[in-house]
């Protein structure tokens, strides 16, 4: 109780200190694309390839554009807020992909909290660790991790504990994380009616979706939006080897009606997974990386109620020395349908290389070589096309990062 | 005048000659795999009590998102300064019992010297950047320094008495109290302590990167 009350009293005087040390960080970067592409028309068009460019565009394309910002709320608060454009998605030219007030008490005996309010990304990747919730490994991100951005994002409270044990002798950092939030029931859509796929895109907030225009196959459906008043939560665990290993584990359910519609006809569909991942750093550069994550989305259309199993995992390799980065990364998902025809259901595997050369913290280059090969249902039902399709895709990009601490 | 001059220069000299029975303590580390033990901390305590030694200004700098250097030993009492070298903005903490202090976010050297008062280890943190780790080691010890790239240190002109001598680094596995010796001093001769660690080391922090200055 003593230790509640010194924390207490510990962040009410970190909100009143003086401003001085308040220190304002931000970035603002670019990241130009050239593509070569013979994917199928992707699920930024309303197609169901598993790439992020198609081969109706590649050529050159705006990666990202990012303006971020870090502003210090006093010693213990800090409001962030990451904005992004992606040359996908005209139909918003600036579109906040986070945005969130942070609690980060200093730590007491060992034991750190940490509160955030507002919406950023759940603990699942492993992968993205990056400024921006972006790759330092490769361009595209994983299937997993790519549903992630395109889906996914707490809009809510988020708690965090975490045993500090190797500032005190011991090999090893323990935590718990436990969340409640909302406005995220439509997250399920993209998984169960596109598919998996592999990119660095991230839905922004609060009207953002991936994939649904003109022509599209599937309807486009906002992503961010509370439809049935139920909360989500999610509760998960993590374990720290010394700065070697990382054990990540996560339990996540919207616990989303999935008879609810809202009068604009948005669907909840109810989500619900399960993920782990390990990250080994063994020294001399070499990173390793595995990812598993399966759950199930369900969501009751015209009276059926549609079931979508779903996993997605991957394994990843890199070797950092000097200012240079290699990874090759192999990636497994699938889906399954109780639907007419199997509409939704697919499997799919892709290998990722990329070589990424930090020429400096302002600019980056890499070179990425991307291949899946899957098979999706919803080609034959609803395009008329081959199930069966081999993606290749080679990006080259160029990225310029200016900021406070660049 | 001259003779009483050469009287008193005779005088100082055999002053100086004078056997004043001082040896010298000599201690070598060695790894499990007995290879040296570079870079540990030696503390030599004196049975019989001793002058404290003068406390000193010290600096760890923030370079890289790493402290420079990251383990210093300072006599009880010094005072440490922590300006932070780095583009981007350093919170740092210590809640070690030894010395418990916070510099909130800050560039530059804005804060003044932090004063440690009691012996002990303190393990420095950034709570901003978790992956930085530093240590000051406070000593109130007689003789204190850390072992050259042979695993050797060495203290000279050491007054007679018996001595305890114990040997401390982060990565230790071993426990503290098997690293302990004692060496005795009778004279003008050379005691040396082999301290030889069972357990090896922890793997050393990784080093900071170009890539992970780019952090989430």
């Amino acid at each position: 109780m003593s230790a509640l009350r010194t924390l207490v009293v510990a962040s009410a005087l970190g909100a009143l200190a003086p401003g001085m040390a308040w220190c304002t960080d931000w970035e603002l970067s670019a990241d130009m694309r050239l593509v070569d592409s013979d994917g199928q028309r992707s699920l930024f068009d309303g197609g169901f390839g598993a790439l992020q460019y198609d081969r109706e565009h590649d050529g050159v394309q705006i990666g990202q554009l990012r303006a971020a910002l870090n502003q210090p709320l006093g010693n213990v608060w800090a409001l962030k807020v990451d904005a992004s454009y992606y040359g996908q998605d005209d139909q918003h030219p600036l579109g906040v992909t986070e945005a969130y007030l942070e609690y980060r008490p200093y730590p007491i005996d060992g034991w750190r909290t940490r509160v955030r309010i507002g919406a950023y990304y759940p603990p699942v990747s492993l992968e993205d660790t990056a400024s921006g919730w972006t790759s330092p490994y490769t361009l595209s991100n994983s299937a997993l991790n790519s549903w992630l951005g395109e889906e996914v994002r707490t809009i809510g409270v988020e708690g965090q504990l975490e045993w500090l044990g190797t500032r005190m002798g011991h090999d090893f950092d323990l935590g718990m994380t436990g969340a409640i939030f909302g406005w995220n029931e439509p997250a399920g859509t993209v998984v169960g009616t596109g598919g998996f796929s592999l990119n660095d895109f991230q839905t922004s907030i609060p009207q953002g979706y991936v994939g649904g225009r003109g022509d599209a196959a599937f309807p486009e459906q906002p992503i961010f939006h509370e439809i049935d008043g139920h909360e989500g939560f999610y509760v998960g665990a993590d374990a720290r080897y010394l700065d070697r290993v990382t054990l990540l584990a996560l339990h996540y359910d919207d616990r989303a009606n999935p008879t609810a519609v809202d009068l604009a006809g948005n669907e909840a569909w109810d989500t619900h997974f399960n993920s782990a991942g390990v990250k080994v750093d063994v020294g001399g550069g070499w990173t390793a990386i595995v990812q598993w994550l399966a759950g199930t989305t369900a969501v009751v259309y015209s009276g059926d109620a549609n079931s979508y199993p779903f996993h997605a995992r991957f394994a990843l390799i890199s070797r950092e020395w000097g200012r240079n980065t290699v990874s090759a990364r192999y990636d497994v998902f699938g889906i399954e349908s109780n639907a007419e025809q199997d509409l939704g259901a697919e499997t799919g595997h892709a290998w990722t290389v990329a070589y990424i050369f930090n020429q400096s913290l302002r600019w980056r280059f890499a070179l990425e070589w991307m291949h899946v090969t899957s098979d999706s249902a919803a080609r034959v039902v609803v395009l008329d096309e081959p199930a069966y399709a081999r993606e290749n895709q080679t990006q080259l990009s160029v990225r310029y990062t200016i900021g406070s601490g660049r | 005048m001259p003779q009483i001059s050469a009287a008193i220069l005779r005088l100082m000299l055999l002053g100086l000659t004078v056997p004043v029975m001082a040896g010298t303590i000599s201690v070598q580390a060695n790894l499990a795999n007995h290879e040296p033990f570079a870079g540990a901390v030696v503390s030599v305590r004196a049975e019989s009590s001793h002058a404290a030694n003068a406390p000193i200004s010290a600096i760890v700098d923030q370079i890289n998102l790493t402290f420079v250097p990251d383990i210093i030993v300072i006599p009880v009492g010094s005072t440490v300064e922590f300006p932070n070298t780095d583009s981007v903005s350093h919170q740092i903490y210590s809640f070690s019992p030894t010395k418990r202090f916070q510099l909130p976010l800050y560039h530059g050297k804005p804060y003044p010297p932090v004063h440690f008062d009691q012996a002990g280890v303190v393990t420095l943190g950034c709570n901003i950047h978790d992956r930085m780790v530093g240590y000051i080691v406070v000593t109130d010890a007689t003789y204190f320094g850390r072992t050259d790239a042979h695993g050797i240190w060495f203290a000279t002109n050491v007054p007679r008495g018996t001595y305890h001598v114990s040997v401390w680094h982060p990565l230790l596995r071993d426990a503290a109290d098997s690293l302990e010796r004692d060496v005795s001093i009778t004279g003008d001769e050379s005691a040396t302590a082999t301290v030889q660690l069972a357990q090896a080391l922890r793997p050393a922090p990784l080093p900071a990167t170009v890539r992970s200055r780019d952090a989430y």
